[in-house]
């Protein structure tokens, strides 16, 4: 298969990859400046022309990091979160998908246009409200407060639904139910594994996204007993003044775990997304 | 789309039931199973949604109808009050003119950058893994650190962008000040952060078009471009059509952004010294969380729903016309 | 086959589930099972409380402190978020003297401190601060005060001097015993020097004019809005943008990351300083500019800018205990500590007059005998009467001058739109 597909595709000139080198520069160039403030002493960050050489203070901000909060506690918090949410959505919406892309029940349709329908709802709209819920649920500094919102979204549905669209054909599944397999048999069987590279992927979407999350979390969690990363990254920008080495050399951190996972992943997830599509 | 065998089948199922006998209790168990499986795989979201979504959304409308302090709760009920003193407010037409501007200058580049790259990473390349994760990288990046980071690079008087434009001989440009810059700025933040997210996409959809189309699109000597426009871009419209809608919504609650790049920032939250970067979720963020007028900003946060509504309804009906038709 | 199935779906659902409700263990509040009374406090920016706190709960070993701290507007939405949802906050909260107008109408949340017997202290603070902490005629004690934020003015001894312009503070606080010889004499430095900016931002200016005068938008009989018919705010604005107008100002948003870059380059030669605006200033120039910044008296007498109070919101769980708690982090010693640990000036005659205080002198500044300065300026402070809308206001006027300064908009078309918008602010 790789065969055919090198022979359609055109291969990539010199003028492609100087294009592509400089769109990855575009892509790091701000990872690399926060990383540049992050070595720094904040007052550095008051000259003119900032250079972009590294400071030698990366380690001591890193430091003060540490010392101002439980970062591990942040860390480990943030990765629950994230791990079940992205987890979750990954189940339930994917047999959702599934079911709205190939079972046909009545009512389906609309039900999806409902789906579509709460994406639309901002999100800032129900904090009020939701806030008083979770203080009724006495969930206020507990990390269910952001898990179970976000246990299954709209996007994973719609995702996984265009998903099975694409790499389940019906074929497959009418075979499946001939031979008497039942709705969650052919669904682990049939649906699944076809669909699991885009899975995957929306997995990996979903928890970057959980795990970036802050305007909610900070008003939920108590930053001192159950801090997400990004909370406890917020009461670094505690001070009088802003101090943006400290907050960056913080942000920076937080993305370590995220990029290693990604960089880890990016052969499957990236991968897989063309694999997925290809079968389709 | 199966509209029609959908329906047909729902009417049939119930009015006539097979004869007993002749259905082993195991067809049976599968009736029930295709009948009411889907149901039950699909109620996960709905119970979720209902909760933590639907309700919200009902007590903020109910919200929305009264004079409501943010602290102190109910304060008597004005009917549509607010929406009335919604429809003459200048700060929300002009919160929901920077919204529409914002959302059109950070999206439509944005999509058309993730084509032209997708373009570039469907071409045959050695390290292609490396090259396509290097694209989503800016996607793992919180907005909030991202944000950060472009205030700095957008600083007035010593910002990198600014000494760019400097190096080739413009003026220093007011990043925060001025209407356009300032819409230029925070746009450039959104496509930075989402151009190589909807490239993979675009890319995953390209690579799903049958060959023989193109193969034989080439043996008519017809130029890379010409097969581009004609042949790749229509065969994956449904999914730029997935990714306009998605941007859509996404692009109408810009909130994070604009909110860092003020200085002023949540202390003030008015997104410029004229309001020039307000978008509406910022006036909402503003009228409730920091003047308290909690009715008021329910009343904002529904008429943006039905904003969004609108032009996605209008986006989704596009989507699945010309993807029943491609 | 098919059931156990379905047993794999649901236990990769039920693992997640478990995760969730799990984890939920690891949070939680509430009182330390070794029945210890746990006390929260949530600050902002650095109230100086750390090594206090570890003093009080060795003095009273039954009692266990949590400092949470988040940032200034985030404290406050926070706290607003917390008291309507009627959960969550810390049991002794700080809130800033410009936000606490706003609190006070929603005093049925709070402790009315008056029960606990906190009348008896009424004579601890300058009679100002006491009054802005408290409403119902005094019957209703909302909070106790920290700190305060009386008035000084910065400037630039090295820009002084190539301006042709006396450095010495004494001397320099003759320059200007009006607001109208502090322009005279911008007039004069922008002549010397037209490079370099008089002053950051015309923002503070007019709040600094504005904090002198005895009522500013509010009218202190009924609390209604005057700012269109006061004729103080007019001029204040006035005075203020016309630095604007004439490009004499940095432009710059006060305490933003401009801002520091602009210290850095010395690229503004004054500022008003109130207390607690030193250590930014510090922090801003760097060690480079130590010896450079010096502090003068301000124009106009003193004023006041900034300051908080401790309130004990009525959802903690221990009132007594966090009202003994704020108290005595209140009280002129733990005061005159705090500024001579951290800098924030007390807001009690006995501990801003006792001599530990008026001796402090900043060496970064010139060695500027900070505490007399300050202490001086505390004693000439005319309190403004705050509105319990003013920090609706505020903004629109500071959006305001922020238009002169870049030119959009003439003083006078600024100011008819500020009035605008603020009279739709505070209906």
């Amino acid at each position: 298969m790789s065969a055919t597909r090198s022979k359609r595709s055109v291969k990539a000139g010199p003028f492609t990859y100087a294009l592509l080198v400089v769109v990855l520069l575009a892509s790091i160039f701000p990872l690399y400046y926060s990383f540049l403030i992050a070595s720094k002493d904040n007052s550095a960050l008051g000259d003119a022309m900032p250079s972009l050489v590294p400071g030698g203070n990366l380690v001591a901000n890193l430091t003060r990091v540490f010392d101002t909060v439980d970062f591990w506690l942040a860390m480990q918090n943030s990765l629950v979160v994230a791990g079940t949410v992205a987890i979750s959505n990954v189940v339930l919406g994917t047999l959702a998908g599934f079911a709205f892309a190939r079972l046909r029940f009545r009512g389906g349709n609309s039900l999806f246009l409902v789906v579509v329908g709460t994406s639309m709802v901002p999100t800032q709209l129900g904090v009020i409200p939701l806030y008083m819920l979770m203080s009724d649920l006495d969930w206020y500094g507990t990390l269910q407060a952001v898990v179970v919102p976000a246990l299954i979204g709209a996007f994973s549905v719609f995702w996984m639904r265009q998903a099975c669209e694409e790499s389940v054909p019906f074929e497959l599944i009418e075979a499946a139910r001939v031979d008497g397999c039942s709705v969650l048999r052919t669904f682990w069987h049939v649906a699944f594994p076809a669909v699991r590279p885009q899975a995957a992927v929306m997995g990996m979407f979903t928890f970057m996204t959980a795990w970036n999350d802050f305007f909610w979390p900070l008003i939920v969690l108590d930053p001192n007993d159950s801090p997400t990363v990004q909370v406890a990254l917020s009461t670094l920008a505690s001070g009088y003044y802003t101090d943006y080495s400290l907050m960056l050399s913080g942000a920076s951190l937080a993305v370590l775990p995220v990029v290693g996972i990604f960089l880890l992943l990016a052969r499957q997830i990236v991968g897989g997304i063309m694999q997925g599509a290809v079968k389709g | 789309m199966t509209v029609a065998p959908e329906r047909a089948a729902g009417r049939g199922t119930a009015p006539v039931p097979p004869p007993a006998q002749r259905l082993s209790w195991r067809d049976r168990l599968g009736r029930l199973d295709t009948k009411y499986t889907p149901y039950v795989i699909v109620a996960p979201f709905f119970v979720v949604f209902a909760i933590f979504g639907l309700y919200p959304l009902l007590y903020t409308a109910w919200v929305s109808l009264h004079d409501w302090q943010l602290i102190d709760g109910d304060q008597g009920f004005t009917g549509l009050a607010n929406y009335a003193e919604l429809l003459s407010d200048e700060n929300f037409w002009n919160a929901l003119g920077n919204t529409i501007s914002l959302f059109l200058l950070s999206t439509v580049p944005q999509l058309f950058a993730a084509l032209g790259l997708a373009a570039l990473l469907d071409r045959g390349l050695r390290g292609r893994a490396f090259w396509r994760a290097g694209v989503l990288l800016p996607n793992v990046i919180s907005v909030a650190a991202v944000a950060l980071v472009f205030a700095q690079l957008f600083g007035r008087d010593f910002g990198i962008v600014n000494g760019v434009l400097g190096f080739v001989g413009i003026d220093p440009v007011d990043w925060r000040a001025e209407t356009w810059a300032s819409h230029l700025a925070i746009s450039s933040m959104v496509v930075w952060r989402w151009t190589g997210y909807n490239a993979l996409i675009y890319l995953a959809a390209m690579q799903s078009v049958p060959k023989d189309v193109y193969e034989s699109a080439m043996l008519d000597g017809a130029s890379r471009w010409r097969v581009f426009w004609s042949i790749t871009v229509p065969s994956i419209r449904p999914t730029i059509l997935f990714t306009v809608i998605v941007s859509t919504i996404g692009g109408m609650q810009l909130f994070v952004e604009p909110q860092l790049f003020d200085p002023g920032g949540t202390a003030t939250g008015t997104g410029g010294d004229d309001r020039q970067f307000q978008t509406l979720v910022m006036y909402l963020y503003e009228k409730g969380f920091r003047l308290f007028d909690a009715g008021y900003s329910s009343a904002i946060a529904w008429v943006l729903f039905l904003v969004i509504l609108v032009v996605a309804v209008v986006n989704f009906t596009l989507a699945r016309r010309i993807a029943s038709k491609g | 086959m098919s059931r156990t199935l379905v047993g794999r779906t649901a236990s990769i659902t039920a693992v997640a589930l478990t995760a969730a409700l799990v984890a939920a263990c690891g949070g939680g509040g509430g009182d330390a099972g070794d029945g210890k009374v746990k006390l929260s406090i949530g600050i902002f920016s650095d109230f100086g409380y750390t090594n206090l706190i570890k003093e009080y709960q060795a003095s009273h070993p039954d009692i266990e402190i949590e400092q949470r701290t988040v940032k200034m507007e985030q404290h406050h939405t926070q706290l607003a978020t917390q008291l309507a949802g009627g959960r969550g906050a810390a049991d002794i909260v700080a809130i800033e003297e410009g936000n606490i107008t706003q609190f006070r109408q929603s005093k049925d949340k709070f402790v009315n401190l008056a029960d606990h017997g906190a009348k008896e202290l009424a004579g601890q603070w300058a009679a100002w601060k006491w009054n802005q902490g408290t409403t119902d005629g005094g019957n209703f004690v909302l909070g106790l005060g920290t700190d305060m934020g009386s008035l000084a003015l910065c400037y630039r001894r090295d820009l002084f001097e190539a301006a042709g312009l006396p450095t010495d503070r004494e001397e320099v606080g003759k320059l200007w015993p009006t607001w109208e010889e502090y322009l005279e004499v911008a007039d004069t430095f922008t002549r010397q020097t037209p490079n370099v900016k008089f002053v950051d931002t015309a923002q503070n200016v007019y709040k600094a004019i504005l904090d002198q005068t005895e009522e500013g938008y509010f009218a202190k009989a009924d609390d209604s809005f005057i700012g269109d018919r006061n004729d103080k705010v007019e001029q204040a604005f006035t005075l203020a943008a016309s630095l604007g107008e004439k490009k004499q100002t940095g432009a710059l948003a006060p305490f933003s990351q401009d801002w520091n870059v602009a210290l850095k380059q010395a690229s503004f030669a004054t500022t008003t300083c109130p207390a607690w605006a030193l250590a930014l200033i510090k922090a801003g120039a760097g060690d480079a500019a130590a010896g450079k910044w010096d502090v003068a008296a301000a124009p106009g007498g003193g004023g006041n800018w900034g300051g908080s109070f401790l309130a004990v919101p009525k959802q903690g769980k221990h009132p007594q205990e966090a009202y003994e708690l704020a108290k005595w982090l209140t009280a002129p010693e733990q005061q005159k500590r705090i500024f001579t640990e951290t800098g924030n000036l007390p807001s009690e005659p006995a501990a801003y007059k006792d001599p530990a205080v008026t001796a402090a002198v900043n060496e970064y500044f010139n060695s500027a005998p900070v505490g007399r300065i300050f202490g001086d300026s505390a004693e000439s402070l005319k309190p403004t009467y705050r509105g319990t809308k003013d920090a609706k206001v505020t903004p629109v006027f500071n959006n305001a001058l922020s238009r002169v300064e870049t030119g959009k908009q003439s003083t006078s078309d600024a100011f008819a739109q500020a009035v605008g918008e603020a009279r739709d602010a505070a209906k």
